[in-house]
């Protein structure tokens, strides 16, 4: 996020020339809703009279879907003060409020234990995933289900008015429309986190001894998924001071339906209007890249099969492991998965886009397999690498599911139990430790960082940058069917926006502002993800290179985490597999 | 038998302007159509709300053009209609969060107290005013003869009462209402100012009032049937 | 157009709090809801679902060209 503020006033001659001569041109463009690129700023603000305004609490919970419930609730259970501060609306933003699924582990009525449960998902994941928090996942859903059943979870489609029961209950402070743009770091501990309010205008700085982020995955704003909002703010804001992030090479292989292609709802066929429900035991190994594949073969309209069962209609192509094959021709699945989180429960109508009709790819492109990507934990607690910060759910690079799609409905459960052991987690580690100092120049410099793009006298539109990104990195296959030369190719255009587009976006309003910094985090997840799939070189799970088409056990049986060096670029290392950091 | 034969002729252009064009208005008019439910109440609060406009040409006092001179008939469908659509119009509010119940995602009561919680335009609290003033004129209506007032002193709260309900219930609908485009608001325009506004300035002189009032029953008309 | 229409509606704001992409905000002088980012719309329809008038409409078509992978 730094690189946003560069000097705001920065104008090269060649950049005024294309913006007296385009200018006309551009406000046709941008009436047409097509966004301009460069332009001039016509900012609607001044930066010099938005205020600051100043929050405290033991644990900061930045984002308020489900894992964000949970931490909160779980947090402030165990003894401390806690806010809750969400870009969006409790229960009504990131990808909870789609989940219709959710994974309940009862065992004494499940068909196989835990043990059993445990094997079967790792055997799906091929390794990828952390047994520990698989394990984890399953032991502590029954808990949380049956809590959210009292809140009357099950009750409405609508869960606002159900997260917001225990919320008030405790009358814990929750503060909506807040973007998150900083965490802030002191003697190497959390200190807090700052963004700005949409509606009020202010700066809003917070100081906590704990922050857990429940932020969500992210994606580069794709056609056809309801993560529009979700653009990665939690993994980059960590990864700029210091935070390990893990998982960037895998990915979400979802399908869009061809008509209509924007209109998630439509997709969904009115699933988003269904109450949720439970799901009992049931793993397979979907929605990984294999459509994709075939797309990429036989070229043209794909006839759409079951996920998993690609391997009889293309030779080659992403493995699936035997014992997850499906039957070819078979019915897809009951209703196959729920967007993001939890898959519904089978046979209640409703289901995801491309099962009927013509499917398209890269719907949710720039979005992983769920827990497979985020802060990378550093114990079964949570915890990341900074002292202090915690994350939970999608944000969490846990690898609870593995990187493929394994147990139905674990998504939305994991965020529950995850969000809860965070929450106690982070209320642990505040009964030990101060509040950190943050000097007032830091929070001035913080203060700037955060409004630049208001400030600029021209830059690029946040709206076109993104339309950018998406034409890099959405066609082509690049995310899917993996090349080194395309990837390289790719790469090149994405660094390209890093160090001369993002530097110079542009906002007239506050809602500008908010692209503009969720652009720049889409950008550096672009990178991440482009550089994670080079380094990469076998084919696994969600991960297909076609240059590397077969899994390599000798070499890869690792997940690869990305820092920050201590020269600011961007370090990579390998973290075998079902074992903690170093 | 010609008092008959005049309200029967003055019957078919009253329900054609009173029902009949506002449902052409809301039946031709851009408006996104929902569940034959949701569509029904509209039409029905549209409707309700019209007849409330119509009452002012239904009375004594104000023109009872449309239905010649027959002052009975013309009071008893004042009471018939006044009664069953100032109900309607009463329990509009519930009508509109009651398709909630039979979807899956928003509590009724809920919604209704979103919709009165709601202070940060004037619409709502404007709705509530007349809500209020058109209770009080249902009730004042029915126990009319256990009120001690004089006929006259009723009849002139009743006048009062309901010229500044509609001008508030007016101002309601023109503000939230769903169905208020441009026609459907010229429409409740026009009918208002020709309904209130017109015989208020008419009855600007107390004289004039006065006579009106005092003026002795028309045959069949007896106090107590208004 | 997306989101194509608002009619009937009150101010209560809930869509604007419910709209996970900011493209909703009352309007500052009549206090009711206005399509104030209609590009950013990505077709949810939470606002709708949690309008308590049901004044939303919602078309499945977008403003802005759509980028996809194949099709």
């Amino acid at each position: 996020m730094t690189s946003l503020s560069k000097d705001p006033t920065l104008l090269s001659r060649r950049h005024f020339m294309a913006l007296a001569g385009g200018i006309a041109g551009m406000a046709t463009l941008s009436a047409l809703g097509v966004p301009s690129g460069w332009a001039a700023n016509t900012a609607k603000v001044d930066v010099d009279t938005v205020n600051r305004k100043e929050h405290t609490s033991d644990v900061l919970v930045i984002g308020g879907g489900m894992a964000g419930l949970f931490a909160t609730v779980k947090a402030h259970d165990a003894g401390s003060k806690v806010i809750l501060v969400s870009k969006g609306r409790l229960g009504s933003s990131g990808q909870t409020p789609f989940a219709k699924g959710i994974f309940t582990y009862d065992a004494a009525t499940a068909p196989i234990s835990l043990d059993a449960f445990v094997d079967k998902v790792s055997r799906s994941a091929m390794g990828t995933n952390n047994p520990v928090y698989t394990r984890q996942m399953a032991e502590h859903s029954r808990a949380r289900v049956d809590e959210l059943r009292q809140w009357g979870f099950f009750d409405s489609p609508l869960y606002n008015t159900c997260f917001s029961k225990p919320i008030k209950e405790r009358n814990i402070p929750v503060l909506e429309r807040i973007v998150i743009t900083h965490l802030i770091k002191e003697n190497g501990h959390i200190a807090g986190a700052a963004g700005f309010s949409m509606d009020s205008e202010k700066i809003q700085i917070f100081r906590a001894k704990s922050v857990i982020l429940c932020t969500g995955a992210g994606g580069f704003k794709p056609n056809g998924f309801p993560i529009c909002d979700l653009t990665h703010d939690g993994t980059i804001m960590a990864y700029t001071i210091g935070a390990k992030v893990t998982g960037k090479e895998w990915n979400d292989g979802h399908p869009g339906q061809a008509t209509n292609a924007a209109a998630c709802f439509d997709g969904w066929h009115g699933m988003f209007e269904r109450k949720p429900d439970t799901v009992g035991v049931e793993v397979h190994h979907d929605l990984g890249v294999d459509l994709n594949y075939i797309a990429y073969v036989n070229g043209g309209p794909v006839a759409m099969g079951p996920p998993g069962s690609g391997n009889t209609t293309s030779k080659g192509g992403p493995l699936t492991p035997a014992e997850f094959a499906r039957p070819p021709g078979g019915p897809p699945p009951g209703g196959g998965k729920a967007p993001g989180n939890g898959g519904p429960p089978s046979g209640k109508g409703g289901g995801p886009p491309g099962m009927a009709g013509i499917p398209v790819g890269g719907s949710s492109a720039g979005m992983s397999i769920h827990k497979s990507e985020g802060l990378v934990p550093i114990n079964d607690r949570c915890a990341s690498n900074i002292p202090g910060l915690y994350a939970a759910g999608d944000a969490l690079g846990s690898y609870m599911a593995g990187a493929i799609y394994t147990q139905i409905g674990s998504s939305l459960a994991g965020s529950a139990v995850q969000g809860a052991v965070a929450g106690t987690a982070a209320a642990d580690y505040c009964k030990a430790v101060d509040f950190q100092d943050v000097s007032t120049a830091k929070l001035d410099d913080i203060h700037q960082e955060i409004l630049a793009p208001l400030q600029r006298k021209a830059g690029y539109s946040p709206a076109w940058v993104t339309q950018t990104l998406q034409g890099i990195m959405i066609p082509n296959f690049v995310l899917y069917i993996k090349k080194e030369k395309l990837l390289q190719a790719a790469l090149a255009y994405v660094e390209e926006l890093r160090d001369h587009h993002m530097p110079m976006l542009r906002a007239a309003d506050f809602h500008e502002l908010r692209l503009a910094h969720e652009t720049a985090n889409m950008i550096i997840s672009a990178e991440m993800k482009l550089k994670a799939s080079i380094m990469r070189k076998e084919s696994r799970c969600s991960h297909y290179r076609l240059d590397y088409p077969e899994m390599d056990t000798t070499n890869w049986q690792a997940w690869i985490n990305i820092y920050k060096g201590a020269d600011g670029s961007m370090q990579f290392e390998k973290q075998p597999f079902a074992a903690w950091p170093a | 038998m010609m008092h008959s034969q005049t309200n029967r002729r003055g019957l078919l252009p009253a329900i054609l302007l009173f029902t009949g064009l506002p449902i052409f208005i809301y039946a031709t008019g851009d408006f996104p159509r929902r569940t034959l439910l949701k569509e029904s109440i509209s039409l029905l609060t549209i409707i309700g709300f019209c007849m409330m406009l119509a009452q002012f040409f239904l009375t004594r006092s104000g023109n009872s053009l449309l239905l010649g001179s027959n002052m009975a008939k013309v009071i008893k469908i004042h009471k018939i209609i006044g009664y069953v659509f100032v109900c309607i119009i009463l329990v509009h509010p519930f009508l509109i969060v009651l398709p909630r119940y039979f979807e899956a995602g928003l509590d009724p009561a809920a919604c209704l107290i979103t919709i009165l919680r709601t202070y940060s335009n004037s619409g709502i609290l404007i709705g509530i005013f007349a809500w209020c003033l058109m209770s009080i004129l249902l009730v004042t209506a029915i126990f009319r003869k256990k009120i001690p007032l004089p006929y006259k002193t009723w009849v002139q709260f009743h006048k009062w009462l309901s010229i500044a309900c509609m001008i508030f219930a007016c101002w309601h609908a023109l503000d939230l209402g769903r169905h208020t485009d441009r026609v459907l608001s010229a429409y409740i325009i026009l009918l208002a100012f020709c309904g209130i506004l017109l015989p208020l300035k008419n009855s600007k002189s107390p004289t004039v009032l006065q006579s009106e009032i005092s003026r002795p029953g028309k045959g069949e008309i007896s106090r107590d049937s208004f | 157009m997306t989101i194509k229409l608002i009619s009937g509606c009150i101010g209560c704001g809930t869509c604007v709090a419910s709209c996970p992409t900011d493209v909703l905000r009352l309007d500052p002088k009549t206090k009711k809801a206005i399509i104030k980012y209609p590009a950013d719309c990505q077709i949810c329809h939470l606002c709708r679902m949690y309008c308590p008038v049901d004044a939303i409409t919602i078309t499945p078509d977008k403003s802005i060209p759509v980028i996809v992978s194949w099709g």
